[in-house]
Parts: structure tokens; sequence; C-alpha cells
């Protein structure tokens, strides 16, 4: 499967979903698909929290699915991320895990265990209950609507083809991606996000 | 197996014949209620199972026990954008696997984190291996401009509140530094 072409679809498929993506490649591509500045935290190099990012957003917003996407160099950083999730068990939390077998932000190093990691294995060992892995667009197109829009936390493996792209990031520096991001999150959810009370003296 | 209230039950009880103190743990649970705080995101440390245990034996709190110290500053992160009032309770040693986390998601972004961390390396404690933290802690906080108090005694406790306040007045994060003292509720 194509890395373009899964985001792509993927993409296509969104509707009210708050998204936070990745390193590089995936914040870039999801940009260049959808040019949005409000519903996406653009959590560039993280190097491995954006699912856990994703959990604290989606613990606060129950009514509002999450859309999270890592990659597998991220996701073997730090595997035990699906404890916590496993842990917090969130049903509005989708994980995507693009798996490409390199690092791709940084021009394809190869991975450490790229040819024996099974990323749906790990997940289910960890005890996550849903848990999909596609290697075709015609997989992840066929079950989208089970894997994805049905509630439940789950953990969706793609595994996707290297691909040699730099995009341009995002055009706002991360203070404007906190406020445009949260600012979004107050008046859909009515959650106070920037008012922590204060003393003025 | 134990589920993880039982389990909190053993843990304190342990605590408890170690001399640390529930009455400081309560109080520090107390004034992070108070201050605002529902997500607790924790490493553990001999000196704050205790406080462990409280938060997560309380209701007014979502306790949440993380695999590594950066998942828990990415949680408690994300819970601030979605209006969500957190802690991220750990050892000083924890605290010093951050660095890289701390500068590229909160200063990056400027988004505010409390951190609740104990006082390891001090003259008093007993862990040889971290002598190392005594050594450096407060110097790496000050090096990456890090606002942090010491909680010296019972009558600074209101402090924990005011540090976690004061990271969202200045959205960077903040630190409140437990001593051992503090947790055996001697000072």
């Amino acid at each position: 499967m194509k890395y373009e072409e899964a985001v792509a679809y993927i993409a296509s498929r969104w509707q009210d979903e708050l998204v936070v993506t990745s390193a590089g490649t995936t914040s870039e591509l999801w940009h260049a698909e959808t040019g949005d500045t409000e519903r996406v935290f653009y959590l560039e190099a993280s190097m491995s929290l954006s699912s856990v990012f994703a959990c604290g957003i989606a613990q606060g917003v129950p009514d509002k699915p999450v859309w999270v996407f890592s990659g597998d160099g991220a996701f073997c950083m730090n595997p035990g991320m699906l404890q916590v999730e496993r842990q917090m068990n969130l049903p509005n939390l989708k994980h995507f895990m693009l798996s490409n077998r390199v690092y791709g932000s940084t021009s394809n190093v190869p991975l450490p265990g790229r040819v024996d990691n099974d990323y749906a294995a790990i997940a289910r060992g960890f005890g996550i209950e849903r848990v999909y892995s596609f290697g075709s667009m015609n997989e992840l197109q066929g079950t989208f609507e089970e894997a994805v829009l049905e509630p439940g936390h789950t953990f969706i493996h793609l595994e996707v083809e290297p691909m040699n792209y730099r995009g341009a990031s995002p055009p706002m520096d991360g203070p404007e991606v906190k406020f445009r991001f949260g600012r979004y999150v107050e008046r859909v959810t009515g959650n106070q996000v920037f008012s922590a009370p204060l003393d003025h003296d | 197996m134990d589920n993880n209230l039982d389990a909190s039950v053993s843990s304190a009880a342990r605590a408890d014949e170690t001399g640390y103190s529930s009455e400081i743990a309560q109080g520090i649970a107390d004034t992070c209620a108070d201050a605002g705080i529902s997500l607790v995101a924790s490493l553990p440390d001999d000196w704050i199972a205790y406080t462990i245990s409280k938060f997560e034996l309380d209701e007014r709190f979502n306790h949440v026990p993380v695999n590594r110290e950066e998942s828990a500053l990415g949680l408690c992160s994300g819970a601030f954008l979605a209006g969500t009032g957190s802690a991220a309770l750990m050892g000083a040693s924890g605290l010093m696997t951050l660095i890289y986390g701390i500068t590229k998601i909160n200063y990056t972004y400027e988004i505010p984190i409390y951190f609740l961390i104990t006082h390891r390396g001090t003259f008093d404690d007993g862990a040889k291996f971290h002598v190392s933290n005594g050594l450096y802690l407060e110097d790496v906080m000050q090096s990456i401009n890090m606002p942090y108090t010491i909680v010296n005694s019972r009558d600074e406790m209101p402090m924990i509140a005011e540090a976690y306040h004061h990271s969202r007045k200045i959205s960077r994060p903040t630190v409140a530094v437990l001593p051992k003292k503090l947790l055996k509720g001697t000072v």
C-alpha cells in the first residue's frame, strides 16, 4: 500500500474527528491533503508521544472521536504506549500506525527489527481488543467503517511502502497550532482550555 | 491478580511500614484537587508510593499509571488541550529523562505541564544510585529555565497549588519538589 494513498483515503473519510499527527511525513501529508489548521494538532517530532498525547485529549472530550497517527519508528521507541492506551481504553480513540519499516522522516534509514516486527501481535499482546492490520488499499477501504467508525479503542496497523517525500511543514509555529486547536476544542465542546482561573493581584 | 485498587491498598500499607506519612500524602492529593487537577499520571518512587495510592483510591482523580515518564508528559500535555487540569507525578530520576520531551512539546508549543517530583539525592537519601540526581537535578532544571519550588515543610504545601497555577500563567512547565522529610511527615 502506498503511504500517500493511505493517508489520502483516511483524509477523504474525515468528518468531525479531532486529529493528532506524528513526525514529519504524516503531518506534511495530512496538511497537504486537508489544509486544515484547526481540527488537527500537528505534533512534530515527538518521538513516540503522539498516541499518549491523543489519550490526554480524548479523555477530556469523551463525545468527540480522536484519530491519532504514529509511525513505526516512533512506535518502536515506546511500544509501552500501548499499555497506557489499553489501561485507559478510551472508546473515542483510534490509533493509526503507519509502518514502512524505515525512519521515513530521516531519509528512510532502516529500522532495527524491520523484517520481524509484528505490530498487530504486539498490540494484541498488550491486551488491546480491537486490532486491525491492513496491507492493501482494498483491505483498508473494505473494513474502514468497522475498524474506524465503530466505537471502541482501536489500533490500526497500516503496512505501507517507504516513500521519498519531503513536503512543506504546516505553516504554523507551535503556539499557533496550540491556540487554533485549543480554541476549536473550546468552541465545539464547551471545555475551557485557556481559561485557568487566576488571581489578579 | 489484584486489581489496581487492591494493589494500591497493598502499596499504601507497605509505604506505611517504611515510615511515609498518610497525612502528607492526603494533603498533597487534597491540594491538587482544590487546585483543579483531576488527571494524575504517575511513575513510582518509594518516597511517593503513598501519594500514588492516594490518587488511585480518590474518586476526584483519574489516576493513570504510565509505562515511562515521557508518556506522563505526553498524556498531561494532551490533557491540557481538552481543558483537563493534570499533574505528572514521578521521581527525580524520571524528570531527568524528560529534557527532550519538555523542550520539544512544552516549549515548542507553549503547553503548560506540572510536575510533582521527589527531591532525590539529598543528604537524607539512602539510595546511593540517586546521588547523581542530587548533584545535577537543580542545575538541569535551571539550565532550561524551568521554574521550581522545593516544598520544605507542611506549612509550605500551598506552594503545590501555586506551582500548578504558575504553569498555567506562563504556559510552560513548573515543578514542585517533594523532600523525603516532608513525605515522612517530620517537617
